[in-house]
């Protein structure tokens, strides 16, 4: 059964519309692609995913439970967790802290929200300490984030998703402005976490695509065009004439 | 950490000594109303120019039934306290739905309303010659008529205020509000129902502002028009940016400066306005972190000029 779903899924700003019927079934367990040339609906389609914005009409399901309306601060406590393609991250504070920050939202209890040292839960310290480790921050764990360099804070990116402990983890563009050294550390980070997660992943860039999706969908002008699995979507003629264009002639 | 706290209280102890003592209690009251403004300011990133309104509403509710009902001092405060909180509920609920200017802006038209509610309530209120004649009622054996004994008082509840901040910033709270001032929607992402978040933080920062207004009214014996108007919301802010904002500590700074020029030079030289005017300038210019900023600039500056001379031969 499809872990996340959605049905003829719409979103329209005024005339523009960036998300125009996009039904579509992630498997529980798997790495499921997004790609598409850009403005094609991709970062729009996670923000409807995650509740930053409702959309104009279809449905959200999740795990059997309809989530079309549910605000984004609720969505994460249902285990729906998401990277974002601009760093997002809390610049003045501490990388163990902008973790212990994911992770504390989704812990069993808030008691002693306002009394309890933050150090104390040493549960959720644990968990951000985790989470850190997964993606190589570990002995960095004290200082600021906007001391660290960009490839870094990527990875806190991914970190702060990781720490909510979710069952579905959106990723967006985890490698963007990377450069190929970092980019290749990004994919084996990746690649590391499937299996472990149902991931959703949009990406630009092919190559990591290719290597470690399950399936593939591809968006244009807000809507699906295709979908199946790596090879099907490299042979499919719509897709090269519609995104790939010469980068799969060879 | 400890070495703050003994700094702390070295002022508490020393302090009276060096000003008159009303002038000295009037710092810790006013460092307890910018403590509670900068859990808005400092930690959440918000703005608040209307926390007059909170002070201003405890100091005439709770000296209203000093005056008339001869309640006791802790009844006093505990009213003061409770009354801060739930107006600061209801401007909260209507503020934090808004961000940035607007935000701003809403906290002082609300503010200004409660202001001319109070001007045109005279019956009560009093108007613009204030609401005179509040007590201080003695407790247990404590006469708090004399002034060292109100300062004792003041010192002690000030001492427990900056405690039980202190916790609250090292709270989770503290941390999330920290999260949401420095990026709200990631931390609606990772799941903080932020606007919730940030009328929490009003709460909390209205019981310190209702527990220095009523401490303010006790101390004066009268609650002046101007404890609730902006030109006082507007003060509680400078001396907290001037303090430093970004430090618990900051606020505390910041009522010194601000109440001893505006008491003691205010004597010597009417223009004294103009003083904390240019220190303002200086801070924004210079010192974002304020004094406390200034301060730790200062002994980094001098270790470094240390350093090299100590490894030369």
């Amino acid at each position: 059964m499809a872990l996340l779903r959605t049905e003829t899924l719409t979103k329209a700003f005024g005339a523009l519309t960036a998300v125009n019927g996009v039904t579509l079934e992630v498997q529980a367990g798997t790495l499921h692609s997004i790609i598409g040339p850009n403005g094609a609906g991709k970062t729009t389609l996670f923000n409807l995913l995650t509740g930053q914005f409702p959309p104009t009409s279809g449905r959200i399901v999740f795990d059997g439970r309809d989530i079309t309306r549910t605000p984004a601060h609720r969505i994460a406590h249902l285990g729906l967790a998401r990277s974002f393609q601009r760093t997002n991250v809390f610049p003045a504070l501490s990388i163990l802290d902008n973790v212990w920050i994911a992770a504390f939202a989704r812990g069993r209890s808030w008691r002693g929200l306002v009394w309890r040292r933050s150090d104390r839960y040493t549960e959720i310290v644990e968990r951000a300490r985790a989470a850190l480790a997964d993606v190589g921050l570990a002995d960095k764990a004290d200082q600021p984030a906007r001391e660290i360099s960009h490839g870094e804070q990527r990875q806190l990116e991914l970190a702060i998703a990781l720490a909510a402990a979710p069952r579905v983890l959106l990723l967006d563009e985890p490698a963007a402005g990377l450069s190929p050294d970092e980019t290749q550390k990004m994919v084996a980070l990746v690649r590391e976490l499937k299996g472990r997660y149902t991931i959703v992943l949009i990406e630009h860039k092919m190559d990591i695509i290719m290597g470690v999706s399950d399936r593939v969908s591809v968006m244009h002008f807000g809507s699906l065009i295709a979908e199946g699995t790596p090879a099907e979507i490299q042979r499919n003629p719509e897709v090269r004439r519609a995104y790939l264009g010469g980068m799969v002639a060879e | 950490m400890s070495r703050t706290w003994l700094a702390v209280l070295a002022a508490v102890v020393v302090l009276p000594m060096a000003v008159r003592h009303a002038i000295a209690t009037e710092i810790w009251i006013f460092a307890i109303f910018g403590l509670g403004l900068n859990l808005l300011l400092g930690y959440t990133g918000l703005l608040s120019f209307g926390q007059s309104t909170f002070f201003g509403a405890a100091a005439y509710v709770a000296g209203y039934l000093l005056k008339h009902s001869a309640i006791n001092v802790f009844l006093a405060l505990a009213i003061g306290i409770a009354v801060g909180a739930v107006s600061a509920a209801l401007v909260g609920y209507l503020c934090v739905q808004r961000s940035g200017l607007y935000f701003i802006m809403l906290t002082f038209a609300l503010n200004q309303m409660f202001y001319f509610i109070a001007y045109q309530w005279t019956t009560v209120t009093g108007g613009e010659d204030g609401m005179p004649g509040i007590g201080r009622p003695a407790l247990l054996a404590v006469d708090f008529r004399n002034p060292l004994a109100y300062y004792v008082f003041v010192a002690a509840l000030f001492l427990l205020s900056l405690w039980i901040m202190k916790r609250i910033v090292e709270s989770p709270l503290g941390k999330i509000l920290q999260a949401i001032r420095e990026n709200d929607v990631r931390a609606e992402a990772v799941g903080y129902d932020v606007p919730r978040f940030k009328l929490l933080a009003f709460v909390i920062g209205g019981a310190f502002s209702g527990l220095a207004g009523v401490l303010y009214a006790m101390l004066f014996g009268i609650v002046p028009l101007e404890a609730i108007g902006f030109v006082f919301s507007g003060n509680v802010v400078f001396a907290t940016l001037i303090g430093g904002s970004g430090s618990l500590y900051g606020p505390i700074i910041g009522s010194f400066v601000f109440i001893w020029l505006s008491e003691s030079v205010s004597v010597v030289w009417e223009r004294w306005p103009l003083l904390l005017g240019v220190a303002f300038v200086i801070v924004v210019l210079f010192f974002r972190g304020g004094c406390v900023e200034a301060w730790a600039r200062f002994w980094s500056w001098r270790e470094r000029r240390r350093a090299p001379a100590g490894i030369a031969p």
